[in-house]
């Protein structure tokens, strides 16, 4: 219920153009872009961008499930009730959480169809699971711009920084071994940029007990994401309790 | 109206509308945060394809610059109609004394010339974080290109507007257009190195020609006199074409009273 009232684009008008089309044009942007500016195939690219473009859902998807109850007017309501603050959580995640594996893999597709993406066969299976731990941290770092937009004039401020931030510093473009060194460590905090290596090495073939330790770190990301998210969400509940501003915008 | 009324009013208009925009955190984000962060990917791209140049970084300053120009002309032009039914003022301006056409004339073009702060930005930022040189073959036609671009994409932002208006989430029409323009229009990547059927489209855009003309005057061998050319003559089809929308959009609007339902 949460994934329909709260998201605004649950709807063929908007998610059709946005969630399909930008998709869609992004990857061909990033190839074209990336096999002229550099020497790699338009494959590398389009790898990296179906993976980035479940960020749509994630970030965005989450931002909105937890900001917009504030913009609503329901969350008043929702705080009142007596339900478990992990399972409402858990609630809005596992929606978007799907979603952004739908839109991941319509873009896959796409780079296979279009671009020359080629999976080899023996790494499927680690590219899969590498796929949904990275959706689930992006999906994870959502709910924190979720968290952090119950105290903002404008949540998707912040999701549209780490749309583009993801872009920059996660090797979805540019291999982060390339990035300077301060970019690669703030890249080793962020979703994406473990789970990504790890498919780009299971596109080539690697298995499970090759990637298995990029999808650890990817899931051990997402759950700290979530965390921060959870507490975030909880101390702000208390502080609106606290001093009245639970309506406040 | 007399012709100094109506610059007095576009004038007026465009600068209401930067301050409007200047508002918002979405264009906060889109005209001065985004290009620097696309400039700092391509800048990085083309370093990691070993093109590190001058001529390849201000290629890459002035690309990038445009791709900010064009996000902020679609998504500050595609709603503007729809922004004024929501303030509730659509209904004042159309049945003003002034034209409304010059109003949302100064409306896009507040929008674009907002954009090109993109330009300015992208340029500083490649001179201060990646030592590119700041120099330009033809100067003194350097402010005619960035006019004649101004003016094509304003133009072309009335027609967004416009038309727009008839799709209910205008938004989301920004959000599918902002890519496919950056790649036809050939902001970063050469139009002939896509597809042949591709490039009749591109003539068609603005963008393409507003760019060539900066680019020419910039980076170019000769002055980009068929560029600027390409500009003006494409405002003019763009204002007609815009305004034969308007009226067949604000006619139906009288006709069906809906000119103030959201």
């Amino acid at each position: 219920m949460s994934y329909g009232m709260l998201f605004n684009w649950a709807r063929p008008s908007i998610y059709i153009p946005t969630l399909i089309g930008g998709p869609t044009f992004q990857l061909l942007f990033f190839a074209a872009l990336g096999s002229y500016a550099t020497d790699r195939s338009p494959a590398y690219f389009a790898i990296g961008n179906a993976v980035q473009v479940s960020a749509l859902a994630g970030v965005f998807g989450m931002t909105m499930a937890i900001a917009n109850e504030r913009w609503f007017g329901t969350l008043p309501a929702l705080l009142a009730s007596p339900a478990d603050r992990a399972a409402l959580f858990a609630g809005r995640f596992l929606p978007f959480l799907l979603n952004g594996l739908l839109v991941s893999l319509y873009a896959f597709v796409l780079g296979v169809v279009f671009l020359g993406v080629r999976l080899e066969p023996a790494g499927i299976a680690a590219a899969g699971l590498a796929l949904l731990a990275t959706v689930f941290s992006c999906t994870a770092i959502g709910s924190l711009q979720g968290a952090i937009s119950l105290r903002l004039r404008d949540g998707l401020f912040g999701a549209n920084l780490i749309m583009m931030g993801v872009l920059l510093f996660c090797g979805v473009n540019v291999p982060v071994e390339e990035l300077p060194g301060w970019m690669q460590v703030i890249s080793n905090a962020l979703p994406f940029t473990h789970g990504l290596a790890a498919i780009r090495q299971a596109a080539d073939g690697a298995g499970l007990s090759q990637v298995g330790g990029l999808i650890a770190i990817e899931v051990l990301i997402g759950i700290v994401y979530a965390l921060l998210a959870f507490g975030l969400f909880s101390f702000l509940e208390r502080s609106a309790r606290r001093n009245a501003t639970l309506d406040v915008r | 109206m007399s012709a100094t009324r109506t610059v007095r009013l576009v004038w007026f208009v465009t600068w209401f509308n930067v301050r409007m925009l200047l508002a918002s955190e979405f264009f906060i984000l889109t005209t001065f945060i985004t290009p620097l962060i696309f400039a700092s990917l391509a800048f990085l791209l083309f370093e990691s394809g070993g093109r590190q140049g001058g001529q390849t970084l201000m290629y890459v300053a002035l690309g990038t610059g445009m791709m900010g120009v064009w996000s902020t002309t679609l998504f500050g032009c595609g709603g503007a109609i729809a922004w004024q039914r929501w303030e509730g003022t659509l209904e004042l301006l159309v049945n003003a004394p002034s034209r409304y056409d010059f109003i949302l004339a100064g409306q896009t073009m507040g929008a674009v010339v907002l954009g090109f702060y993109g330009i300015v930005a992208t340029l500083v930022w490649g001179v201060v974080l990646f030592g590119m040189p700041l120099e330009a073959t033809f100067p003194l036609i350097l402010p005619l290109s960035l006019f004649a671009a101004v003016v094509s994409l304003g133009s072309l932002g009335m027609l967004i507007a416009t038309t727009f208006v008839l799709y209910r989430h205008a938004n989301a029409l920004g959000n599918l257009l902002e890519y496919p323009i950056w790649l036809i229009a050939g902001l970063l990547v050469p139009i002939a190195t896509l597809p042949v059927w591709v490039r009749p489209l591109s003539w068609l855009l603005a963008p393409t020609w507003g760019m060539e003309a900066i680019r020419g005057a910039a980076t170019g061998t000769e002055p980009p006199l068929l560029a600027i050319a390409m500009c003006f003559g494409l405002a003019v089809v763009y204002y007609v074409l815009a305004r034969v929308m308007l009226v067949v959009v604000l006619d139906k609007a009288r006709r069906d009273a809906t000119l103030a339902l959201q």
